[in-house]
């Protein structure tokens, strides 16, 4: 039995701050994380984030990820890596484990920072070999460096699907096309703009209707959809591709907060059933708390804030208050309402005020920035918007010359005058959104700055094509130098290029080769079902005869086909049944009930509990609070 | 297909080592996972579904969805996307329901 006063599920973002802040209190704090090192979705993240400086911003998420795991080590805090939690019991121990190794921690409280897990998009042969998840697909091809193919078609244009498709074209692959059930682009249009003008085209209004292929996907055919989201005959076409991406949003993991008894709440902002929790991340239950993406889908940003909050008064708690900690509680609370502010941070808003009973607050309309466009000299080109909560361009400038001001979704703003053109702002913009125009470059010509980060980068002298910010071929273009600013970012490199003088306002792109535009192939009939429970192997139309003779909860199904009683216990199928019945029953998926849970959370040979071993306990004898002590 | 160059990161492989895939030698990187050095051999197919013997790859690549399930040194349901390889592992395809498959 390991005893400690702070045990935190899930070591990502929120994990990892809520660790940092309870030790920093100094009590006892474990961290148990199911994978092999801390970090959660942090380890595969190669971009920079967004945000203030506060929330590391410019800063690529891997670095953050390692950073703040050096900071749970140097502040002595027990992390059980490879761990898995599967259960919280009535008398307030939590079951874990570790290989064949089960064995029970005793917390006086308890912070659940499971993340989310992602969902699937049902359609003919969506199981196939070649339909990934875009978070599984960024493990793989970020993490180990490993490609499952050459050609992609990315489903989903929020900032994951936009995000993903970048990384994917860094690490070498080609993406024929973004599609979105939506008529509009859900993620930043900054991280739009850049696949963009690479040559990628999103279809709004688009989405993926079948796969096929022998075995694996060879083929993916896309088909215009109408309001009610129902494809439209005759538009249909096929593409060849060796993979289909899912990027069509995340779950909150919820299975422990179930489990244990804590109250929960379809709550649509937060994008499904959430623990209902106050505002210090406190649940129904008075020793859990709960942080991140389990408490609701947002950014790392706010899962760290959200993290430090739950994880303070898991600690206060256990001291009984004996601390000051109401200056830094209001910061958190002052940087959570920064981050949500603005049109992005409206649905957290919304979903937390409905959380804590409060107002709602009125939609936020997306304002239109004015368009900053140099008329000579080398001065930067700020393509940004959006009101989106970052900063580091004006953070970068050595002459102050942008500024963004208190609210950090505010436009960046630039001042011509003071600009040297030193290029810092392109260095460092993380949406790849700032360029740098020199019209005086010579009498013809403009040159043009580009950040760049894909391989093979271009070399002086070399002779292409510039992109317009649609990825169309519109001009000769000529490599004039390539060069690093390291203080900034170690391996962006910053590109400048010439093009005729009146293409300086469009060209945003350079290539050597002109970009092929992805080629229409036959398309085949769909498989006539669809499987919607992988483990078990359940069809749609198998859940549709179930419903028809009389079962229609979620559990009445499950006992009947077994679906949610596989391995992955119900996180593939779950939201899909869901959403069949409430389509069936002309309901609404907040008036069904979810799953009824139980332990174990990840299906384990009952043996393995039998045997139930003593751990070796941590050294908690041994063990100073960083500081002394508060 | 195994990324060889990246403009941002640089892949900390580890040490070549063998392994068995349904019997047919492979060659992988000690510490990824069984599915990425699968997939970098052009592996796909990880599994085959319980009921319709479907062919099955990997979903989600957290250890989430059980898409992966493999039969690993005779230990069926280890799932592939998390467990590191190690030399010389015998790595099966899991037809069915684990223990079906731990033949
Ligand atoms: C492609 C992509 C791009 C993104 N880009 C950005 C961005 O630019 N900026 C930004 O701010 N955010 C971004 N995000 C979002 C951000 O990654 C998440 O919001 C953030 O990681 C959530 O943190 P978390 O700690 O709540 O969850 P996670 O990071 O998911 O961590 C949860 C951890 O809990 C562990 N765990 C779960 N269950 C158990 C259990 N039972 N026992 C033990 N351990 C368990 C998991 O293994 C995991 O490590 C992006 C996300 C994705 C997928
Ligand atoms: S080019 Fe340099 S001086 Fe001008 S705005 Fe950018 S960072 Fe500031
Ligand atoms: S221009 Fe500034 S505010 Fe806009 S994405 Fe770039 S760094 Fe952020
Ligand atoms: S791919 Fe989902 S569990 Fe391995």
């Amino acid at each position: 039995m390991l005893e400690t006063d702070v045990l935190i599920i899930g070591g990502g973002p929120a994990g990892m701050c809520a660790a940092i802040e309870a030790a920093k209190l100094g009590v006892k704090t474990t961290v148990v994380e199911d994978k092999d090192r801390l970090g959660g979705q942090l380890v595969k993240q190669t971009h920079q984030f967004f945000g203030s400086e506060k929330h590391h911003a410019g800063v690529r998420g891997i670095d953050i990820g390692v950073k703040l795991a050096g900071e749970c080590s140097d502040l002595k805090v027990n992390a059980l890596t490879n761990t898995t939690c599967t259960g919280i019991f009535d008398d307030g121990s939590v079951g874990c484990l570790r290989g064949e190794e089960f064995f029970l921690i005793h917390p006086k409280r308890i912070v659940i920072a499971t993340g989310a897990y992602e969902n699937m998009l049902p359609f003919p042969d969506c199981d196939l070999p070649g339909v990934y998840g875009a978070g599984g697909l960024q493990t793989l091809m970020n993490v180990d460096g490993v490609l499952p193919g050459k050609t992609y078609l990315m489903v989903g244009a929020g900032n994951i699907g936009l995000i993903v498709s970048y990384q994917l074209m860094q690490a070498g692959a080609e993406v024929v096309a973004i599609v979105e059930a939506l008529d509009r682009v859900g993620g930043y249009e900054v991280h739009a703009a850049k696949v963009k003008r690479m040559g990628v085209p999103i279809f709004l209004r688009h989405t993926v209707t079948h796969v096929s292929g022998d075995g694996k996907v060879e083929r993916a055919t896309i088909s215009k959809i109408d309001g009610s989201f129902k494809p439209v005959p005759g538009s249909e076409f096929t593409v060849s591709v060796d993979a289909v991406c899912l990027a069509v949003g995340l779950s909150p993991l919820i299975e422990l907060i179930a489990q244990a008894g804590c109250e929960t709440r379809y709550i649509p902002e937060c994008a499904g059933h959430v623990a209902v929790h106050d505002s210090n991340m406190r649940t129904s239950l008075e020793h859990i708390f709960v942080a991140g993406d389990a408490s609701g889908i947002e950014e790392a940003s706010a899962a760290m804030v959200e993290g430090r909050i739950a994880g303070l008064h898991a600690a206060l708690d256990v001291t009984h208050g004996k601390a000051d900690s109401n200056e830094l509680l209001r910061e958190f609370d002052s940087q959570l309402d920064e981050l949500r502010t603005g049109p992005f941070g409206q649905k957290a808003r919304q979903g937390k005020s409905k959380l804590w009973g409060l107002k709602l607050p009125p939609d936020e309309e997306f304002e239109e920035a004015p368009p900053i466009i140099p008329e000579s000299g080398k001065k930067p080109v700020i393509e940004c918007p959006q009101n989106i909560p970052c900063n580091p361009c004006a953070v970068s400038c050595p002459t102050e010359s942008i500024t963004i001001g208190d609210n950090i979704t505010n436009f960046p703003v630039l001042d011509q005058g003071t600009c040297n053109g030193c290029g810092n702002c392109v260095a460092a913009c993380p949406g790849l959104a700032v360029f740098l125009v020199n019209r005086d470059y010579s009498d013809r010509e403009a040159e043009i700055t580009i950040p760049w980060e894909l391989t093979p980068p271009p070399e002086k002298g070399d002779k292409g094509y510039a992109l317009d910010r649609t990825g169309v071929a519109i001009c000769p273009a000529t490599v004039t130098k390539i060069r690093r600013v390291k203080k900034i970012d170690k391996k962006r490199l910053l590109v400048a290029f010439t093009v005729p003088l009146d293409k300086a306002d469009e060209a945003r792109h350079f290539v050597i080769v002109e970009p092929k535009g992805a080629e229409k192939i036959e398309t085949l009939p769909p498989a006539d079902d669809i499987i919607i429970c992988r483990c078990e192997d359940v069809t749609q139309k198998e859940i549709l005869d179930c419903f028809n003779s009389g079962y229609k909860s979620f559990d009445e199904i499950k006992r009947y086909l077994r679906t949610g009683m596989g391995p992955c216990q119900g996180k593939t199928c779950q939201r899909l049944i869901l959403g069949i019945l409430a389509r069936e029953l002309k309901t609404h998926v907040s008036e069904l009930a979810p799953q009824t849970v139980r332990t174990p959370m990840k299906p384990t040979e009952l043996e393995i509990y039998a045997s139930s071993k003593e751990i070796e306990p941590w050294d908690f004898e041994n063990w100073q609070p960083p500081g002394g002590g508060h | 297909m195994r990324i060889e160059k990246h403009p941002i990161l640089d892949f900390a492989r580890g040490k070549k080592v063998k392994f068995t895939f349904d019997g047919r030698e492979i060659t992988g990187h000690e510490g990824e996972t069984i599915t990425a050095a699968l997939v970098a051999a052009g592996v796909l197919t990880l599994s085959k579904s319980i009921k319709l013997e479907r062919p099955r790859g990997f979903f989600c690549g957290i250890g989430r969805c059980s898409s992966c399930y493999m039969v690993v040194n005779g230990v069926s349901n280890v799932r592939a996307c998390v467990t590191p390889l190690e030399k010389g592992m015998d790595v099966n395809t899991q037809v069915g329901r684990g223990e079906i498959a731990s033949c």
